[in-house]
């Protein structure tokens, strides 16, 4: 997997990269940003609804069925901690999958890897990098002068 | 607070649109809360949803998850956000006269 990059756009926008790809993220005007992208909390819901809708889609095209899968999603935030407490998810099948696929699909759903990932939280390590360790003072300027006068 | 007309009343509500006095809402406030989320039209469908979430409301005192919301009134998670386009907690709970539900965003 490629690195990847979160840089800041301007106000609280920012672009999110992976390779040649990019993604705008932004708050919504009435949270202080302006609306010019996925809120992070949306990127999160659409990165799994995302994920089940290419699992499913894969199963379906190996039953014999390649219409187009739908994936809606909806969250619950609760607060304190301010969190996603429920994620809602329907997801539409396309013609002709039939009545007695609906448990291989749930377990098609399950195993996505969005999906394994919030029933299995991984850890997040996190590294705190200040401005002296990302840009090292360079050499001070007119050291070089000084130490001719001196001479 | 601010205090706004609704349904002919005065009526205060919270930054965000939401009545802050379940009490003080009716059916005529309701149709107007709906024409601030876009609503102008409040069919059987729009009150089949708010009707349901201010009975759960008023035995609960709060919102229904929005799955509950879907198994009882039928509508698919997609139907519900196009009956209320800013969805079940923004916009229908808005309409129904609930309060702003604490997670919402």
């Amino acid at each position: 997997m490629e690195l990847i990059t979160v840089s800041r756009k301007g106000g609280m926008a920012f672009d999110v990269s992976v390779g040649r790809h990019h993604l705008t993220c932004d708050m919504a005007p009435e949270d202080g940003g302006a609306g010019a992208g996925l809120s992070p909390v949306e990127m999160f819901a659409g990165s799994l609804g995302a994920c089940i809708a290419m699992m499913v889609q894969c199963y379906c095209e190996t039953c014999g069925c390649d219409g187009d899968v739908g994936v809606s999603l909806a969250l619950e935030l609760l607060p304190k901690p301010k969190r996603i407490g429920a994620v809602v998810v329907d997801v539409e099948l396309p013609r002709g999958v039939s009545e007695d696929r609906r448990d291989a699909i749930r377990r098609v759903v399950r195993e996505c890897v969005i999906h394994e990932t919030l029933r299995h939280p991984p850890d997040v390590d996190v590294e705190i990098l200040t401005d002296s360790e990302l840009r090292p003072d360079p050499e001070p300027v007119g050291a070089g002068t000084l130490e001719l006068r001196r001479n | 607070m601010e205090k706004v007309q609704l349904g002919g009343k005065d009526i205060e509500i919270d930054e965000d649109g939401f009545i802050q006095d379940p009490d003080a809402w009716d059916e005529s406030v309701a149709r107007d809360l709906a024409k601030t989320e876009g609503v102008d039209d409040m069919t059987d469908e729009h009150w089949k949803v708010v009707n349901y979430l201010r009975e759960y409301y008023l035995e609960y005192n709060m919102a229904p998850m929005i799955r509950k919301v879907c198994k009882t009134t039928g509508f698919k998670l997609k139907e519900i956000y196009d009956l209320f386009p800013s969805g079940p907690a923004k916009g229908a709970c808005k309409v129904a006269g609930l309060p702003k539900p604490t997670g919402c965003v």
